[in-house]
This record gives structure tokens, sequence and C-alpha cells, in this order.
């Protein structure tokens, strides 16, 4: 009898174990949940307040991994300084590069701003293009789709759940994208500088261009020098506005905004950046309002 | 009338649809030729590249990974090098251990640290570190580690460093300070615990990290173990590591070291470590760390620890303390023998540091007398190639 039990119990936790997710982002999180439903468990290894590049590499991440079915990454290189190391203190064969559980959606987007040479003279640079790509309304469609033909991958059974929640999805975020696009069509043309080239791919969707950085090169903390040089490209160009990130130090910018008059706006990288940006829609609301305003 | 107009329509637009068709064709049959043009071109170069084809057996994607680490520092100390190469510290060690690090007066040039790191196949990766220094090649480290060991295992072979305690495995490059604690120095020497062996992990399926450790290895290392003519030395650890809310991470651990010294003595080795690191922001945190020490080789027992904290400013800044001591010793040797440091380190990029370390050292004995030791020192370091990321 006690067999029995045992046996039906292994066999309803294996029907109802739900497929155990690691993402790097919260961006990824919000995706995942969407795609997967009720159907997975998503756990997001890094906080959306830090710098996406510098991720503390705890310790308690390694559990995390550990236990983890399938690991999604951002990828072009933006986990480089803190995934691998807990990735091969894990030792779950599962989700290492190139086995079924891990999936890349770097992949599944155009990858803009790819160096014509790579060399560390020229700061921290992304070899393989910029990894911000998460910024562009219109890029959160293929990835989606991407995560949903993963998860129909590893899990056939549910394929067609993943697919009519991915179509819902993607006809969600077409919407909210074509909505934008027509609200902000003013903004096309509109100058700004930035700290760190974060947000060239929304830049890029609205139109907007971006004249400078306030790091000198990335990676580098901002110099008196090269300061200078930004305050006399606004005057120049009688720039409005300079996009801020929520990690960065802001008195830079602070200190610029004060000798030229233009406003500073901090817009979120990622979902939950912000408290205002808390889900996906709210995101990339906010991300093109504090961008054309 | 109206028919004849009607039939008039009728006519042109029939005329009219033929002339629409024929143009059609014509578009149709003019981007044909384009298409196979194209094709033919597109073969002819092809054709012309493998008429002189020089990649047949092109390995460079298979290339390691490569890494270059260059150290070097300026140092004033008030002994001179003589005295300092044949430093002893009572009851542990009568003669100094090899100094590889910061070791004269003036400009030293310490290493050039070489990395390669390589996918053997599906089943292993690869690494190796050699470290040349001035007149010396040295293999620090070289070993195979397994990929696909079921069970959450993986297995490591070759010569590394033991995983034993919280600095051990962790190179001096990558350490907050530029020269080691004091317990360290007295019972492991520079090099650490250092070896030929086979090591073997694994990750328990906790909602905490928890990962076990067991090494088998030579026992080279001549200040606790030595006794080299067979392998003697067995080595397990246990570390756990947790959150306490969003800022604050701990790894604690314990790990025994059980072997031979030279003379054929049981000797054995304990360690108590805790890091407890409170994140500020992105590039800022406060890092507590500290080891205990406990050596029981058949008769004598000795022990000795080290508490360190840093204060890690900004991306360009930290700054650090370190007390550590020799808290007890065999008999009639003294138990006061203590260590101060302090450092500060400038990295104008991720990849280069300059630090600055001062230390006052009243541990150690010059020709048979204790003396302190003040030392300022200036180490520089830089960082090329594809050098991995450091762990926590």
């Amino acid at each position: 009898m006690r067999k029995i039990i045992i046996i039906t119990m292994l066999f309803t936790t294996a029907i109802f174990a739900k497929l155990n997710i690691a993402v790097t982002y919260n961006y990824l999180g919000e995706v995942t949940k969407a795609i997967g439903g009720d159907l997975v468990d998503v756990t997001v290894l890094s906080s959306p307040k830090l710098d996406p590049h510098f991720i503390t590499p705890k310790p308690s991440l390694i559990a995390k991994l550990r236990r983890a079915d399938l690991l999604i990454i951002n990828g072009g290189q933006l986990e480089i300084g803190w995934l691998p190391p807990l990735l091969r203190r894990a030792n779950n064969s599962k989700i290492n590069v190139g086995n079924s559980g891990f999936l890349d959606v770097s992949g599944a987007v155009e990858l803009i701003d790819k160096p014509k040479s790579v060399s560390r003279a020229y700061g921290d640079i992304h070899p393989d293009g910029n990894p911000h790509f998460a910024l562009d309304i219109n890029n959160i469609i293929p990835i989606a789709k991407l995560i949903s033909m993963k998860l129909s991958q590893l899990e056939p059974k549910n394929s067609s759940i993943y697919n009519s929640n991915y179509n819902s999805f993607s006809s969600k975020m077409e919407r909210l994208a074509n909505s934008l696009k027509e609200q902000y069509k003013s903004c096309q043309g509109k100058k700004v500088i930035q700290y760190h080239e974060l947000f060239n791919y929304a830049l890029k969707a609205y139109g907007v261009e971006s004249l400078a950085t306030i790091e000198p090169l990335p990676g580098i903390t901002p110099s008196s020098k090269h300061t200078l040089k930004v305050i006399n490209l606004i005057k120049e160009n009688n720039i409005e506005t300079i996009l801020q990130d929520v990690y960065h130090e802001k008195k830079t910018a602070k200190f610029i905004s004060n000798k030229t008059g233009a406003k500073v706006n901090i817009v979120p990288h990622d979902v939950g950046a912000i408290n205002e940006a808390n889900s996906l829609e709210d995101f990339y609301k906010i991300v093109a309002n504090r961008i054309c305003q | 009338m109206q028919k004849i107009i009607i039939g008039l329509s009728i006519v042109s637009t029939i005329l009219l649809q033929a002339d629409n068709n024929s143009s059609l064709e014509k578009r149709v049959e003019s981007l044909e030729k384009a298409l196979k043009a194209n094709r033919e071109k597109i073969l002819e170069d092809k054709m012309k590249k493998a008429m002189s084809s020089s990649d047949s057996f092109n390995q460079k994607s298979f290339n390691p990974d490569i890494s270059l680490i260059l150290d070097g520092s300026a140092v004033s100390r008030d002994i001179s090098n003589d005295d300092y190469e044949g430093y002893s510290i009572d009851g542990f060690s009568e003669e100094a251990d090899e100094i590889p690090f910061h070791k004269n007066r003036g400009f030293n040039f310490n290493y050039a640290e070489l990395g390669m790191h390589s996918d053997v196949g599906p089943y292993f990766t690869s690494d190796a570190i050699f470290h040349l220094h001035p007149d010396e090649f040295e293999i620090e480290e070289a070993y195979l580690t397994t990929k696909k060991l079921p069970a959450n295992l993986d297995m490591k072979m070759g010569k590394f460093r033991s995983g034993f305690g919280r600095i051990n495995a962790i190179h001096q490059h990558a350490q907050h300070f530029s020269s080691q604690p004091l317990v360290y120095e007295a019972m492991l020497g520079v090099e650490g615990l250092n070896d030929a062996g086979v090591a073997l992990h694994w990750v328990a399926p906790t909602d905490n990290y928890l990962m076990v450790g067991a090494e088998a290895m030579q026992g080279t290392n001549e200040l606790s173990f030595g006794k080299s003519s067979e392998n003697n030395l067995y080595i397990g650890y246990i570390k756990s590591g947790f959150d306490l809310g969003d800022k604050t991470s701990i790894l604690t651990g314990a790990s025994v070291a059980s072997g031979k010294t030279e003379d054929n003595q049981d000797s054995k080795l304990y360690n108590g470590e805790l890091t407890v690191k409170y994140t500020l922001d992105s590039y800022s945190n406060l890092n507590w760390q500290s080891e205990y020490l406990y050596r029981d080789r058949d008769d004598v027992k000795q022990g000795g620890y080290y508490t360190q904290l840093l204060y890690k400013k900004d991306s360009n800044w930290e700054f650090g303390a370190r007390y550590g001591a020799l808290n007890k010793n065999a008999k009639n040797q003294p138990d006061d023998l203590k260590k101060y440091s302090a450092i500060i380190s400038y990295s104008p990029f991720e990849f280069s540091k300059i630090r600055l370390q001062a230390t006052q050292d009243k541990s150690k004995s010059f020709g048979g007398k204790r003396k302190t030791e003040n030392e300022v020192l200036l180490e520089f370091l830089v960082e090329t190639g594809s050098h991995g990321a450091h762990a926590f």
C-alpha cells in the first residue's frame, strides 16, 4: 500500500512539476512568465536597480542555477563579467552553453553598434554589438517567439499553450508599439546625450539622435576634460535632454545640467529599474515618454 | 452608340491588358536574367577563391582563450634584503619559504602570468596557468575539469590550488591585499596548498548554496605536510552561502586537510571561514572576511587567524585594513605574533590596478632575533586578453 502511495506521489509530482527557469534580467522574467504562465517557475538572478554588467556573483545564485531546468540569458556579452564562474560552480550540465537547457536571446534580434575594430583601448566594448536591445519594444516580440519555441522544445505536450500565450503577448505588444510610435512621432530628429550607450535601441526606434556619452569610453568614469567637451557640445547643438540611467553616479549629469540648462531624465533600462516601470507595458511607455519629453 | 462605346472600351482594356502582360513578362525575364547573372558571379568568385584555397587546415578558431597578467612592485622596507630572505617565524618556520613576490627593496618584477583556457571536447575543459618569474618558469596550475558528470558532480585532475579555506584557491592578483595573511604565511607559505591530485565537488539541490568537496593530493607543502614519497594529503570541505535580504550575502565554510610531514608525523590542518558582503550599489560594497586555522601535529597544537575589512568606494577606489595573529603556539614559543596591513587600491579601468600597501609585522625573526618589520609597497597589476570573470 505504502509503495503505491509513494509511486503515485512521485508520478503526480512528475506530472505537475513546473519547469524551473532561471533568467538573468527582469525583462526576460516578465516575457517568460507571459509565455509560460502557470507551467513555469521563474527566478530572476539580478536586481534591475543595479548595473547589468556588474552583478555581484553571490553564492546564492549558484544554488538557483543548480536547480534550474532552463537558463535564459540576454547574451551579447552582457553577462560575461559575472555569470560564467557561477555557471561553472553550479555543476548543472543541463543549462551549460550548447545544451538544450540554455538559451541566449540575442540570436533573435539584430544587434547594432558592432565595433569596427575591437580593442580594450576603446574601453569596455562589446565585440558583438550593443547588448541593450531590450530597450526597443520591437525586439521583445522575436525574443518572446524564441522563448516560446524553447519552451515547446522542452515540453512538446504544452506547446499549444505556449503558442497561444505567445500569440496574445505579441499582438498586445504590437498594439503598444504602434500606439507609442504614433504618439511620439514628433520626437523624430530630437538630439540627446546619455551616460552610457544604454538607450541606443530605443533612440533608433523613435528616430532620436545621441550625440555623446557622459562617460568618455564605455566603463571609464567621467573626466573633467570630457565633461567640458560634452557641455560645449550641448550648447552648440541646443540639446535639451540628458538621459541618465538609475545605477551610474548622477553628479556629473546634474553638473552638466546646471551649466547648460539641459534637463536630466532618469530612464529605466529594465522592468523594475524604477518603481513606476513594474510591467513590460509600463516600462516601454516610460522609456518612450522620458526619451521624447 | 452605347453599344459601340462599350465594345470599344472592352477592346481597349483587352489590348491594354495584353500590353501589361507582355511588359510584365519582359520584367520577369530581365529579373530572371539578373538573378542568373548574379548566381553565376557568386559561383565564379567562389571558384576563384577555391583555386587558391588557403584555409583548409586553419585551426585558429580552436585556439584557447589566452590571458596575460603582469605584476610588479616598488618596495620600501626597514630590513635588508639578506636578512629578509632568511626570515623565520618562531615555532612555525625555521627558515623562510621561497619569496616570489615583493622580495627586494626597490623595484621588483614579480611575475607574468600566462593563462589558457579551452574546451577539450564535450566532456572536459582544460586550464593552464604559467607563472614566469625573471629567472624561473613555473606551472602554477594545469588541470582538466569534467563537464558532463551526472548528479551535479564535477571532477578536477592535474596540478591545482586546493579549495581548502577561503583564499587558498585565489590567485595573488585576485586577492584584495598584495601579500598574504600571517597565518597562511606561517602554516602554508606563499604557494599554499598547490599540488598534483584530484578533486571531486558536489553541489546540493538546496535553496541555499551548499557545496561539498573532497581532494586527494601529493602533499608537497613542506610547512604543514611534505612527505612526498607517496601521496599523503586528503582534504575535505563544505561551503555554504545564503543571502540576508537583498543587500547582504554570506559565505561560510569548514575545511580539513590531513597528511604526513617529511618525518612521517601525522599532521592535520583545520580551517573555518566567514565572508560577509554588504552591497551599497553596483560599484560599491563592504566586505568583511575572516579565517581561523588550527594545526595539530602529533603533540604540537598551533592556531592563528586574520580578519579584514574592505570598503569599495566606487569602480575606482578600494580601501582595506587587515589584522592577523598567531595566538596559539608550541610550548615555550611566543604566542603574541601579529601583523597589521592597510591598503588603498586604485583601478583606472576594470583590468588594471595600482595598490599601495603598508604593513607592520611583529611576527618575524631576522638572523635569530625578533624584530618589527615596517614595509610600504606600491604594486601594479594589469590583466590583458581573455581573462575569465572572478568568483565571489
